[in-house]
């Protein structure tokens, strides 16, 4: 069994999902952490003083939002997936709403479509609620490139 | 003139905790376009892949040169936010190989700046993404004077009131 099917089996097992958000550094860098409930995958970016992309508000740098928003799909495909695999980002697309202030922000991700090949994501970030979004994204990720990784 | 707008981008890129963390550096900017890198760096590099994952540090790049290249485009220093950013990968970075995001901004209107944005590694011709952005104006006045200090050179460090107003937010 390789080593991502391994990682993810036993973060299923535990419900400590740390070791596959490893597997992605920058998710170490900015710090995310992730939380299931049932069936549903929550992201959390917890506040972190090395995420401030603007100073005077603060705020959390809108690169750092956009990054987490993609590593949620990410993470949520390779978890969901029936064969492990890290998701291969094609394109990414992010509407931002709100500043994201200097505190914890969380993200789920739904998987629209799931085809062979390719799958079609919609993200959406929140701070106090999740119908008060701060940043939405959709995303298409290539399922069948990273088998060479593994 | 570019050396002004340099040394203006080096100081707006040296206000910002995350670049500093990211080590970002800008080496080129002019009138028209702006040139970030993010260099190698072990907090980058998967243990255990022995390849680079960019997983989302290149949005992070492009977000930041995006915002930079707005800075040549305005007379006066302004804090524009991302309304929309839109990246398309083409290819995967490698791991042994800095890499490069070279923006521009080719529209200014009342409210909205867009930008537009190549990342590449070796080859500035074979670019590994594509992105596009558009930034709000924050409208006369709002950008925090303070901040533009620091951006236009004027002040050094944040200055006392700013801090002390970050500090009652409990944001320090």
């Amino acid at each position: 069994m390789d080593l991502l099917q391994q990682r993810v089996n036993q973060a299923h097992a535990s419900g400590n999902y740390q070791p596959v958000i490893d597997l992605i550094p920058y998710a170490g860098v900015i710090g995310v952490q992730c939380e299931r409930f049932g069936e549903e995958m929550i992201f959390r970016l917890p506040r972190n003083p090395d995420n401030i992309g603007n100073p005077t508000i603060p705020a959390i740098h809108g690169g750092v939002i956009a990054s987490f928003l993609e590593l949620t799909a990410a993470f949520q495909l390779t978890l969901q997936l029936e064969h492990p695999a890290l998701a291969k980002i094609i394109d990414f697309s992010v509407d931002y709403m709100l500043a994201g202030l200097d505190r914890d922000t969380f993200a789920m991700c739904t998987v629209e479509r799931q085809g062979r090949r390719v799958a079609n994501c919609s993200i959406v970030a929140w701070q106090e609620r999740k119908s008060q979004p701060i940043a939405s994204a959709r995303g298409h990720f290539l399922l069948d490139s990273f088998s060479s990784l593994t | 003139m570019s050396d002004q707008i340099l040394e203006k981008c080096r100081r707006f890129i040296g206000a910002l905790a995350h670049m500093r963390k990211l080590q970002m550096q800008v080496i080129k900017a002019d009138e028209k376009s702006v040139t970030v890198v993010l260099p190698v760096q072990d907090q980058l590099v998967s243990s255990v892949f022995g390849t680079y994952m960019h997983g989302g540090v290149l949005t992070t790049l492009v977000d930041t040169a995006s915002s930079l290249s707005t800075i040549p485009a305005l007379k006066e220093y302004e804090l524009c936010p991302t309304l929309d950013l839109r990246i398309d990968h083409m290819s995967t970075p490698v791991i042994s190989q800095p890499l490069y995001a070279h923006a521009e901004c080719y529209r200014v209107t009342r409210n909205v700046l867009f930008t537009r944005a190549t990342v590449y590694q070796e080859n500035p011709n074979k670019p590994v993404a594509y992105a596009i952005s558009t930034f709000m104006r924050p409208g006369g006045g709002n950008t925090d004077p303070a901040f533009k200090a620091i951006v236009d050179g004027i002040a050094t460090e944040i200055e006392p009131e700013l801090k002390q107003r970050q500090i009652k937010a409990g944001r320090v």
